[in-house]
């Protein structure tokens, strides 16, 4: 997030899009409900009836997939009402012009009838939004489990640069982070191409400086994704380490993900249940557990926060640096003899360029937020104050594309799929829960009551939803937070794995796959009730 | 033809304070409040359900049962209950309801949007209110000065009595500092009882930064024992709005409530047609437009910050003071909240000038205050008395004494219920706040309801202070358990059977009440076991012996 | 410009002392002090003057004020302790007492339970006083597993529908009737799942009697142990919320909120609140596990499980080298799980094969 948590409560205007907040994020929604309890405005784009849809000034029930086609047309209304902050984009933006007069053509008109959404709601967002002194924008998975997901962001960054929402209270581009340390992930440096704190690989100053770090030349090239990985498994990719995640039920296309996990000559697992995954694993091996493991998780707003272990460990579990460090020695490496989670953490510290003004103690009280260039420095609650990383912030012309599949004869109905508010992923944690299941016994499949009847279904029956991947039985709610010829489900249910079905296609440059657009078919399974 | 949902909302939703209207109107189509409508208005309004819910639990006359408008409610005031309304409820088979301000009638059963007259079932008719008398002592009235004309309702009646004139000369000099001054001059206060100075209300008001302002017309005249409010509106109508567009005038306000109680329906007929004839003749109008409110049942709306969050759809707690509506009113902008007959007081006194209403009062009191009247008395009714007039005077010579032959008054409330009772050498006391203070009491609104000596004071005590715990809103702890417990106390249904015990625990739920209590009721209600304990030490000897 | 300081001084208990405007009586107290009681003060709400134990004497005000909903103002002497007052806060608590069921409850009920318990034992309020009626209903039939809704001992201070409303934007839940019949309830009296409750527990931590309680804390009321708490961060979702693992030995036994964490302050989901207790649940793997030529998982000592582990990447890269091992960290462990994940790809390999899971 640009801005901190505690400015989702200044904002007079809110625009939120494909962000369940109150479901996934529901912490942070409080937030958004003390903004409009306090006078904010909210603007809404969903293609599902969301409680933020509900809550909302202006509702815009888009299709799913056609975020960039909804964005143009905003762009296009903000910049022919001159609500454009002139002074902002001289003095902090390049390539405004020529994005001014690209989004000419694209007439809320023309955005209806790629989305959906009515162009005179298009035209009301965009003036509210325009028009305020403080937007602020909130996206989650909504915005980037497409094709087209670094276009969506891209498009947003055009409207908050067109009018000047950013490195103010109450502004700014807000990704919601979806686990409670995928910011830290992303910061340690456990992406292919950044060393820790955002160092790019490909800089030979950071391979020198790293070098001498850890003793070893790192390649200059940057590595590949997961999603690459797992494409190459059996081929190039022969070995892996996979710690703390269930790829089988989370990823897409999970039987394509089965066979990379089985062509591995050699798997190894770090976890703290036994799950679809490990049952791949050559080695599993038994990580402590939050609750009984020291060391920090990095949140949303870039705060950095302190865990503590409450209990000890579960049987002989043992933390996952431990695990690693361990595995490391014994394979041979040099260098490789922590003794404490307070050791990782301080030599992360000094290698990192956000983290650099801390270390295990004056991390204790999680009152920094990165970047913390030197020691003494109070961290960087908001982003974008002074001006822009990388000098000027940068329009990007974008166009519409559609999702990787459409809907068509054979798969005719819109299915998007997100979380819901009782669980948590494949729920290894919360399905251990006691009473949880009291609210969320099952997965259900969210049809429009209307589509229900027209398609044969029974409120409680079970439907057979299939994909060109495959199918999965489900059991169908007829809800009408779903919109007509759309279907909703969570993937968190094992014993209904709605990822057999989705992964059509992923964006070019993240390889993050299309979660949120599935053309499926839909049919009653007979003596169903 | 039934309006529909979208109908309903659509004829209300763009007004202001829209909740009441809308439930009352899917209350009078269906004849109780269904749990589907109360979603419809939810969604309709954007008000949380729950909210709505117990916001709807709160008002008395909002049934949640199939047909329950349409039941009879028995007024079981006071005074009412002195002439057998428990029993006429007993033989209807029919639900009671707090005094519902025809103490000077027989007792009053609500039917629908009927009152119903009668002390027995078969004497019950439907009869017009009274219509106060010409003034017994021969003083010069100012509220009631026009009151018995002939058409007086209408609008060419009210009129013809120079109504409006004092309306389109303070137009014509468009001077409303000017008027403002003559208010202040004439010493008008709060008739409703609090007495706050009117023309300082206003003034404060037309400086407040905000807009739009609001003239609030508090014409909720629950307390038991007070009907005043109620002939004025009935009989004059139209003065009450030329005072409320007077008071929009002085103070810049636009927009303006009457909040009516919801046990006078004919009095609402009679409201609605009168605005109307005002906006036609273009005395209302997008200037300043009035609407009227109708309540459902609560005495605790009578308090300004309560009747503001009613108007404002939320539950109708007391608000916290400061701040005070002159600055954060309704919708949180300056509001003048005036009582109907301080408004009402209001077209004579600029017609007449400020020296000639200070001048009404006896000795240094200035002006009038209406005394309702009730009880046992020979001529029970609404009287304009001048301040500083003796209580024996209006009990014996205008009201006509002991309603039995040969009885006696052993005692009288003051301010309806809440200033408590005054009995045995404290009859003596002239009607004005000073005097009756000084006696630990107030005259507050003006209702005194007279006991003779056959009522057991105890068994009148008890219901009043049942009446405060069943009106206590709830928000604060001395007032939501003291009424309770007080209550227990007087009816023995708990408590100490030791006397010494029960007046130490007595007195000691009344002194932190009277401190403590967030508004005016549970500040009040203590006054009654007080004055119970001052005048009747050994009625309470008596209770605890028994 | 500076202001003048008298303009913004009041006296309290005798001693000139400074406020910003806009501070209520309550706020300056605090800031000095003074213990002031209070059961209807909940700090993140606003102020509401319901209980009316926080009255303090302003000099010129005929009664006492609530110091909660008063403005500070320049000029104000105000006492915060006088005999008369502390009469009237005892009298109170009496009343309070008087309405309710039983004065001990278990902290584990929630974190504000034992507010209405310390205050009665600090004023030694008696209980039997004005006694009579009790208040409230309990609902007995909300069969929900994680929320008690034990009204009985309910005092009507609405911290529960407040907190709903101002905090967690719910409202959920609502006050119905009026004064010593209220009760609170939810649309139509129904079931807290039948209503917009989302099972946050922002009640449940408010509540100053332990009327609402967190009913899978309660499961170990009677487990012998003090309660310690460890203050720590949550681990669902980004949000990154504060909280308090309570344990009894090695017992996880419940989890409050903290309410000076800085993402959270004092706010919880459902899952933040009450979905702890996979961490001791008994499918935890306890040991390693290795396949073995069964091809089943066995299990296996460290020393065994970590050879394996360590031999299978020697031997992928002797043979298809240092390019066919790739790494997945964990955006849920610590970040010193995810850091090590990297150097071990970084140092060991010298590749950049390391990735998370935040594609998915």
């Amino acid at each position: 997030m640009s801005n901190p948590l505690k400015d989702m409560e200044k904002p007079d205007v809110i625009f939120c899009i494909g962000t369940n907040m109150t479901e996934a994020h529901p912490v942070a929604a409080t937030r958004i409900k003390k903004a409009l309890r306090n006078g904010a405005k909210l603007i809404t784009a969903d293609p599902r009836r969301i409680r933020l849809a509900k809550m909302a000034d202006i509702y815009l029930p888009l299709r799913v997939g056609s975020d960039t086609a909804l964005l143009l047309g905003m762009a296009h209304v903000i910049a022919r009402e001159g609500l454009i902050d002139k002074a902002f984009m001289d003095a902090r933006t390049t390539g405004g012009e020529a994005f001014l007069e690209h989004v000419k053509q694209f007439t809320p008109q023309w955005a209806e009838s790629i989305c959906g959404v009515p162009a005179e709601k298009i035209e009301q967002a965009a003036v509210l939004y325009g028009k305020a002194e403080k937007g602020a924008i909130f996206y989650t998975l909504g915005i980037t489990e497409h094709i087209c997901g670094v276009d969506n962001v891209q498009s947003l960054c055009n409207l908050v640069l067109m009018t000047g929402n950013v490195g103010r209270e109450g502004t700014g581009i807000n990704p919601m982070r979806g686990q409670n340390n995928i910011q830290g992930a992303g910061d340690s440096g456990a992406i292919p191409n950044n060393y820790v704190g955002f160092q790019p690989v490909e800089d030979p100053a950071n391979q020198a400086k790293f070098a001498e770090a850890y003793g070893r030349t790192v390649d200059l090239e940057r590595g590949i994704t997961k999603v690459t990985a797992l494409d190459l498994a059996g081929d190039k990719i022969q070995a892996m380490l996979i710690d703390g995640e269930n790829t089988v039920v989370t990823d897409p296309d999970r039987k394509h993900c089965e066979k990379a996990l089985r062509a591995l000559e050699h798997l190894v697992v770090i976890d703290i249940f036994r799950n679809e995954t490990t049952e791949f694993a050559d080695v599993v091996l038994p990580a402590t557990s939050w609750g009984e493991t020291e060391g920090h998780f990095t949140n949303t707003e870039r705060r950095i926060q302190r865990i503590r272990a409450a209990v000890p460990p579960a049987g002989q579990s043992k933390p996952d640096w431990w695990i690693i460090n361990e595995i490391a020695r014994r394979i041979g490496f040099q260098g490789f003899d922590f003794e404490s989670a307070r050791d990782v953490f301080n030599e992360l510290c000094e290698l990192s360029a956000t983290y650099k003004g801390i270390n295990w103690d004056i991390a204790e009280k999680g009152q920094h937020q990165w970047p913390i260039p030197y020691e003494g420095h109070p961290g960087t609650p908001r982003l974008h104050e002074e001006g822009f990383k990388n000098g000027r912030g940068v329009f990007k012309i974008i166009n519409y594309r559609d999702p990787a599949e459409v809907v068509s004869e054979a798969f005719p109905i819109w299915l998007t799929t997100g979380r819901r508010l009782e669980s948590y992923h494949s729920r290894t944690q919360t399905g251990r829960a006691h009473g949880i299941d009291y609210l969320l016994p099952e997965e259900v499949l969210e049809v429009h009551p209307d589509d229900v009847a027209s398609w044969g279904l029974t409120d409680g029956g079970t439907a057979r939803m299939s994909s060109s991947r495959g199918h999965v039985d489900i059991k169908v709610q007829a809800n009408p937070r779903s919109p007509r010829g759309t279907v909703f489900a969570s993937f968190c249910f094992n014993d209904t794995p709605v990822n057999i079905l989705t992964g059509g296609g992923y964006d070019p440059v993240t390889h993050t796959a299309e979660l949120k657009v599935c053309p499926v078919a839909v049919t009653p399974v007979s003596g169903s009730s | 033809m039934s309006m529909t949902d979208a109908q309903i909302l659509e004829r209300y939703a763009r007004e202001p304070a829209p909740l009441l209207p809308v439930l009352h109107a899917f209350h009078d189509r269906d004849g109780y409040l269904s749990e589907e409508a109360l979603r419809v208005v939810a969604d309709g309004l954007r008000i949380p359900i729950a909210d709505l819910f117990g916001t709807v639990t709160f008002y008395h006359h909002f049934s949640r049962k199939p047909g329950g408008l349409h039941g009879k409610r028995v007024c079981t005031g006071p005074v009412c209950c002195r002439k057998g309304a428990r029993e006429l409820a007993r033989s209807l088979g029919a639900e009671t309801m707090p005094c519902s301000g025809r103490c000077d009638d027989p007792i009053p059963v609500l039917e629908g949007h009927t009152t119903l007259i009668g002390n027995t079932v078969s004497d019950l008719v439907h009869k017009p209110s009274p219509l106060p008398a010409p003034n017994p002592g021969g003083y010069q009235e100012c509220v009631f000065a026009g009151i018995r004309e002939e058409g007086r309702a209408g609008l060419a009646g009210y009129r013809k009595g120079g109504g409006y004139r004092a309306l389109e000369k303070a137009l014509a000099e468009n001077d409303p500092e000017g008027l403002i001054r003559t208010v202040t001059e004439s010493k008008l206060a709060g008739r409703g009882g609090a007495g706050f100075p009117t023309g300082r209300k206003w003034q404060a008001v037309r400086d407040a930064p905000g807009e739009p302002k609001t003239i609030i017309c508090n014409a909720d005249e629950g307390e038991p024992g007070c009907f005043k409010d109620r002939a004025i509106m009935d009989y004059d109508p139209h003065a009450l709005i030329e005072g409320m567009a007077l008071a929009a005038f002085a103070t810049g306000a636009t927009r303006g409530f009457i909040y009516l109680r919801y046990e006078y329906p004919e009095t609402n007929d009679i409201l609605a047609a009168a605005i109307g004839e005002a906006e036609a003749a273009g005395y209302l109008g997008d200037h300043f437009k009035l609407y009227l409110r109708r309540g459902a049942g609560a005495y605790i709306c009578g308090e300004e910050g309560s009747l503001i969050n009613s108007l404002e759809g939320k539950h109708p707690f007391p608000r916290n003071r400061p701040p005070f509506p002159v600055t954060h009113g309704f919708e949180d902008k300056p509001t003048v909240v005036n009582n109907v007959e301080t408004l009402v007081s209001v077209p004579p006194i600029l017609r007449h000038g400020a020296a000639w209403y200070r001048d009404l009062g006896l000795g240094e009191h200035a002006g009038t205050k209406i005394i309702s009247l009730s009880g046992d008395v020979a001529r029970p009714g609404n009287y304009e008395a001048p301040f500083g007039l003796p209580l024996h005077t209006l009990l014996h010579d205008w009201a006509g004494g002991p309603a039995v032959e040969g009885g006696t008054i052993q005692a009288v409330t003051m301010a309806g219920l809440s200033g408590g009772f005054l009995a045995g050498d404290d009859l003596n006391v002239t009607l004005d706040e000073p005097c009756i203070r000084a006696r630990g009491s107030f005259l507050g609104a003006g209702g005194i309801m007279v006991f003779d000596s056959s009522r057991d004071m105890m068994a009148i005590a008890a219901e009043a202070m049942h009446f405060f715990a069943e009106e206590s809103c709830g928000k604060c702890f001395p007032c939501r358990i003291g009424t309770q417990r007080l209550t227990e106390r007087l009816t023995g249904a708990a408590g100490p059977r030791d006397k010494t015990a029960w007046l130490d625990e007595v007195a000691d739920l009344g002194s932190t009440m009277k401190a403590v209590s967030a508004c005016g009721l549970g500040i009040a209600a203590p006054l009654i076991t007080e004055s119970l304990v001052r005048y009747f030490p050994e009625r309470i000897e008596q209770h605890c012996a028994s | 410009m500076t202001k003048n300081p008298t303009e913004f001084s009041l006296t309290l208990d005798g001693k000139t002392v400074n406020f910003t405007p806009g501070e209520t009586l309550y706020e300056v107290a605090q800031r000095h002090q003074k213990d002031i009681p209070t059961l209807c003060y909940d700090p993140r709400l606003e102020s509401f003057g319901g209980c009316r134990l926080c009255v303090v004497r302003l000099e010129g005000a005929k009664n006492p004020v609530a110091s909660c909903t008063t403005r500070a103002e320049a000029g104000m002497v105000v006492h915060t302790s006088t005999p008369d007052i502390e009469t009237h806060r005892k009298t109170l608590l009496e009343m309070v007492l008087s309405e309710n069921r039983e004065l001990e409850v278990s902290p584990l009920r929630g974190y504000a339970s034992q507010e209405l318990t310390e205050l009665s034992e600090r004023y030694q309020a008696r209980t039997g006083r004005f006694e009579g009626k009790q208040s409230g209903e309990s609902r007995i039939d909300d069969t929900n597993p994680f929320i008690l809704r034990d009204y009985d001992l309910c005092i009507s201070c609405y911290r529960c529908v407040r907190v709903c409303a101002e905090e967690e934007g719910d409202y959920a839940i609502s006050v119905m009737n009026r004064g010593f019949e209220t009760q609170i309830t939810t649309e139509f009296g129904g079931l807290l799942k039948d209503s917009d409750c989302t099972f946050c527990g922002q009640c449940v931590q408010t509540c100053p009697t332990g009327a609402l309680a967190d009913k899978k804390a309660m499961r170990y009321s009677e487990t012998p142990g003090e309660i310690i708490k460890t203050r720590s961060i949550c681990t669902y979702c980004g949000v990154g919320c504060s909280v308090d693992i309570m344990t009894k030995g090695e017992q996880i036994v419940g989890l409050q909120p903290a309410m000076d964490g800085p993402a959270n302050e004092g706010a919880l989901c459902i899952k933040g609140q009450f979905a702890y207790d996979f961490v001791q649940h008994e499918d935890r793997l306890t040991t390693p596990l290795v396949r073995g030529d069964d091809g089943e998982l066995h299990e296996a000592t460290w020393e065994e499980a970590l050879d394996k582990a360590a031999d299978g990447f020697k031997r992928v890269m002797r043979i298809h080298g240092r390019h066919a091992v790739y790494g997945v960290a964990s955006g849920r462990t610590p970040i010193e799980g995810d850091y090590m994940m990297q150097r071990f790809i970084r140092a060991g390999f010298g590749t950049n094969y390391i990735d998370n899971c935040s594609r998915a």
